[in-house]
């Protein structure tokens, strides 16, 4: 029988247990990357280490994890909390890296026109946007467990998710027609 | 396509654009990084209740003389009547056995259930 998270996490408070914490990293290690690939517009060098320390700041403060909310929210804000960290150290906004991005991406659910059109519209987003758009829209999180992850109150998510909707629909009218 | 079908239809599209990423390593270059487990408390404990039982028995031994006490607690058992040991050996017994069955029901119920 599959482990819960919560038991996985259990056996790495209770025994140390590393294995334990490898299927936990296994498990969320793509949702995780990607919606920081996504944060940092295609940058997937920075997105996987920036990734890597989230996971190896999760494992070394996983003692502060109290089970209140999903593991995975709980996982997201911390790789958040790194990228944003990282961001403010280069004070600087990376072009979207379209020509990875489109070669590392499935292309048989999404035309990959619309694909690159989704994504370019998705990184003129301000990041308050993208962040609320990216976790509630695509990752499925509530209004409520973005606004644990993104730290900020929960109008606000609701704000900025329907902003960057609005904006990103304008933006792919034509495709929706 | 009205609004709310739109916006339907956008995060369908959202959704859908996500595409699982292979491990490819990952998880192991994050177990490498890792820091090593700690001894932790519990590997001490049976250390410490050693190690405090040792010296209370060595503070004993000399407070009380080199043990002397159980020799004189020893020559009082001697002089009990026979009837008494006898007696006493066979309540033990008898207790022990009522604690071997308690335990031995108990744990067949919870085999059962």
């Amino acid at each position: 029988m599959e482990l819960t998270d919560a038991g996985l996490v259990a056996r790495v408070l209770v025994d140390n247990d590393q294995h334990a914490y490898g299927e936990l990293v296994r498990r969320h290690q793509s949702s995780v990357r990607g919606l920081l690939r996504q944060l940092t517009r295609g940058d997937f060098a920075r997105a996987d280490d920036l990734a890597q320390d989230a996971f190896v700041r999760a494992y070394k403060n996983i003692r502060s994890f109290r089970g209140e909310a999903k593991f995975s929210t709980w996982l997201y804000r911390i790789a958040y909390n790194r990228f944003r960290e990282d961001a403010r150290k280069r004070k600087e906004l990376v072009g979207i890296n379209e020509e990875q991005w489109q070669a590392e991406q499935d292309p048989q659910t999404v035309d990959p026109g619309l694909r690159h059109d989704l994504m370019h519209a998705l990184s003129l987003l301000p990041l308050h946007e993208r962040s609320a758009v990216l976790l509630c829209c695509q990752n499925g999180l509530s209004h409520d467990e973005a606004a644990r992850v993104l730290d900020i109150p929960l109008g606000t998510v609701k704000t900025n998710v329907l902003r960057g909707r609005e904006k990103l629909k304008k933006t792919l009218a034509a495709w929706a027609q | 396509m009205n609004e709310q079908t739109e916006l339907d239809w956008l995060d369908r599209k959202l959704q859908e654009a996500v595409s699982y990423i292979e491990d490819a390593g990952f998880t192991a270059r994050v177990l490498e990084q890792l820091p090593a487990p700690q001894l932790r408390w519990q590997f001490l404990r049976p250390l410490i209740l050693v190690g405090a039982s040792a010296l209370a028995s060595a503070l004993t031994y000399v407070l009380s003389d080199g043990g002397r006490f159980l020799v004189v607690e020893m020559f009082k058992v001697s002089t009990i009547p026979t009837l008494w040991v006898v007696a006493f050996a066979l309540a033990s017994g008898m207790l022990v056995m009522a604690g071997g069955i308690f335990v031995a029901m108990s744990k067949t119920n919870q085999l059962q259930s």
